[in-house]
């Protein structure tokens, strides 16, 4: 590893042995005409920079995804894409018999649009623990995959994340609006 | 955070728990736990028997709060505005009050002049002191020499008149606050036989930046906030090893992953696993081991990597959800929570591998285990009637007792190195904290955290060390 010359307050992040040729590859072909030569990035105030995480497999979902809504401060706000989120109940994962219909139709739409690809996001309430709500957000997301699959879509076409209980819809302490957080949201790529 | 301040939180907090606190009985008859929490106290007490006896009359788990008198530092040279001597006494007045054992007395009510009087034995009255009712006293003095400190504490026993205990510290005077530190954990184990637990750091995760949870170190007084991470997304469960080293999850690259952060040397190592997506991890207190929690096709399971992300075992194997791993101190035992039952409980496995036993058996939602120090207990969040409380259990699932009584939501344990204490998150004053509470006697003794934001996911790291 070849030393980096850090700034006031620069961290030095390096991904671990498994993916360090991957992330070489990819950091190298992001800042080529930087002239990188080691997988040491230099990151302003520890890891701003999007570069070694985006090619892992992932689609490249753009500012559409719920993360990149929240950082703009727009989680929410209005209503996005074509397709429509499911909801679940306290602490389950099971795909509820009132949003088959809602899983029909989206599984029409990406029928009819070949050549997009969806991420299916899992999200949970506000109550219990971080971790354990990250795990059952994924379980969400797989659930609502799962189905898509048995309607005929390609599972190619579908990534899963969870973002747990981080990414609320409203923030009251109510049934009401801890229903409306307990979702899928499925936002669609080209 | 004032003392004053402090006071009133604790007023607030919790009076019938300072209550329960005071009255031995009733603590007793609540459970037999505590008579083995109790009981290690005295165990560990022993080797100072000579003055153990008399002192743990005094001051114990469920007794009353010893009046202790903080001094002034006699300035030797150098600390004309006493600005060395109000830093020490600060600090170490707020560590001691946050310990749960003593009642500071007000520097007002001080007859004798630091100044001018000696700070030894034989060089001051101890009349002055028995006179305004303190069992304990702490004098010192201090030379300043530019940026350097020379400064010497030392406790008293006033009704015995008798030194106890003496540190002496040279260093910057940016280290005077581990001074004072030092001194309060020294003083700990001078009159209670254990090492207090106040030269650690906390670390938390916060919004107080703004929308998004960042995470911060700080000193268990507040002292020294330094933040970790500074990416507009989602930083989560801070853990420490014992050299100092941060794991973290972030989706700072839109991806989760877990860092292993250096603060020291801003040097950190971005850990992803081809298996799947990172949920969460833990770091052996060795800091040479991590245990993640993984997920592939909805299934959530824990994974052994090497401190560099190399996988080096699978843990565990079922299609639902197995996260919340935590070491025990010695590094050997993990605690974790599963849903295998049909419900989250919490689980202890061996790391070198055999089965998982469940621990946790009361109620249907019992997440994010953490070993207490001496591997006895595992402090852990329970719902039960649509509160969250944090509850200890014995490591055999025995005695399971409630801490917190459902005043707000808490959760998220973290002991204290010591193991006498519990970190927690609260919401029993509006925005999540991280508050004290002092686990044999069930009570609540501060806020950690304070001001503007949600303080959750604490972490309290091992000693610093030398």
């Amino acid at each position: 590893m070849i030393p980096v010359p850090r700034g006031r307050g620069g961290w030095e992040t390096r991904t671990n042995g498994t993916l360090r040729l991957a992330a070489l590859i990819l950091v190298c072909a992001a800042f080529a005409a930087s002239g990188c030569s080691s997988s040491v990035k230099k990151t302003p105030g520890l890891g701003t920079g999007a570069g070694a995480g985006a090619g892992l497999g992932e689609s490249n979902l753009g500012n559409k995804g719920s993360l990149a809504q929240f950082k703009k401060g727009e989680l929410g706000a209005g209503e996005g894409g074509p397709l429509h989120d499911i909801h679940f109940a306290f602490n389950q994962y099971t795909i509820e018999p009132q949003d088959d219909s809602v899983l029909k139709a989206n599984a029409q739409w990406l029928e009819a649009h070949p050549n997009t690809n969806v991420q299916i996001e899992g999200h949970c309430d506000e109550r219990g623990s971080e971790e354990y709500n990250i795990a059952l957000g994924a379980k969400r997301a797989q659930s609502a995959k799962d189905y898509l699959v048995t309607l005929g879509i390609a599972p190619s076409r579908i990534s899963t994340i969870s973002y747990g209980k981080e990414l609320p819809l409203c923030t009251e302490h109510t049934e009401e609006c801890w229903a409306r957080n307990r979702r899928d949201h499925f936002v669609v790529s080209q | 955070m004032g003392l004053a301040k402090l006071c009133a939180i604790r007023g607030r907090l919790a009076p019938d728990l300072v209550a329960a606190a005071s009255n031995g009985k009733v603590m007793m008859r609540r459970s037999s736990l505590l008579l083995l929490l109790a009981a290690f106290v005295t165990v560990t007490a022993a080797p100072f028997t000579a003055r153990a006896q008399i002192k743990m009359q005094i001051i114990g788990p469920g007794s009353h709060l010893s009046p202790i008198a903080v001094s002034a530092l006699k300035n030797l040279g150098g600390d004309d505005q006493h600005g060395v001597s109000s830093e020490f006494d600060s600090i170490l007045s707020h560590d001691l009050e946050l310990s749960g054992y003593f009642r500071l007395i007000s520097p007002k009510a001080f007859i004798e002049d630091a100044q001018t009087s000696g700070y030894d034995l034989g060089q001051f009255n101890f009349a002055d002191w028995r006179s305004i009712n303190a069992d304990f006293l702490v004098k010192g003095a201090v030379k300043v020499q530019g940026d350097q400190v020379q400064l010497t504490a030392l406790l008293f026993d006033v009704a015995q008149q008798r030194r106890m205990m003496g540190k002496s510290f040279t260093g910057q005077v940016s280290e005077v606050p581990r001074m004072a530190r030092r001194f309060a954990d020294a003083l700990l184990k001078a009159t209670t036989g254990i090492e207090g637990p106040f030269d650690s750091k906390l670390a938390f995760v916060s919004t107080r930046g703004g929308r998004f949870k960042e995470i911060y170190l700080q000193s268990i007084d507040g002292h020294g906030l330094f933040r970790l991470t500074d990416n507009p997304t989602i930083n989560l469960f801070p853990a420490f090893d014992r050299q100092g080293e941060v794991l973290y999850l972030s989706y700072k690259t839109m991806m989760p992953a877990l860092y292993l952060a250096n603060p020291a040397t801003r040097r950190e190592v971005r850990i992803v696993s081809r298996r799947g997506k990172m949920v969460g991890g833990a770091i052996s207190p060795d800091g040479q081991l991590i245990v993640a929690a993984i997920e592939h096709s909805g299934a959530t399971n824990l994974y052994l990597l090497d401190r560099s992300g190399q996988e080096l075992r699978r843990l565990t194997n079922t299609n639902g959800i197995n996260v919340n791993p935590a070491f025990s101190s010695d590094g050997r035992m993990l605690a974790f929570t599963s849903d295998r039952s049909g419900t989250p409980q919490v689980y202890v496995m061996s790391i070198a591998g055999g089965g998982a036993r469940r621990v946790t058996y009361k109620g249907n939602y019992n997440t994010t285990p953490a070993f207490s120090p001496d591997g006895k207990f595992i402090a852990y969040e329970s719902r039960d009637g649509g509160h969250f409380d944090v509850w200890i259990v014995g490591v055999d699932g025995s005695d399971p007792i409630n801490l917190t009584h459902g005043v707000g939501s808490n959760q998220y344990p973290a002991w204290s190195p010591d193991g006498r204490y519990i970190a927690f998150s609260s919401t029993r004053n509006g925005n999540s904290h991280i508050y004290l509470l002092q686990v044999a006697t069930q009570t609540v003794i501060s806020a950690l955290t304070e001001g503007n934001g949600d303080d959750s996911c604490p972490a309290w790291s091992w000693w610093l060390g030398d």
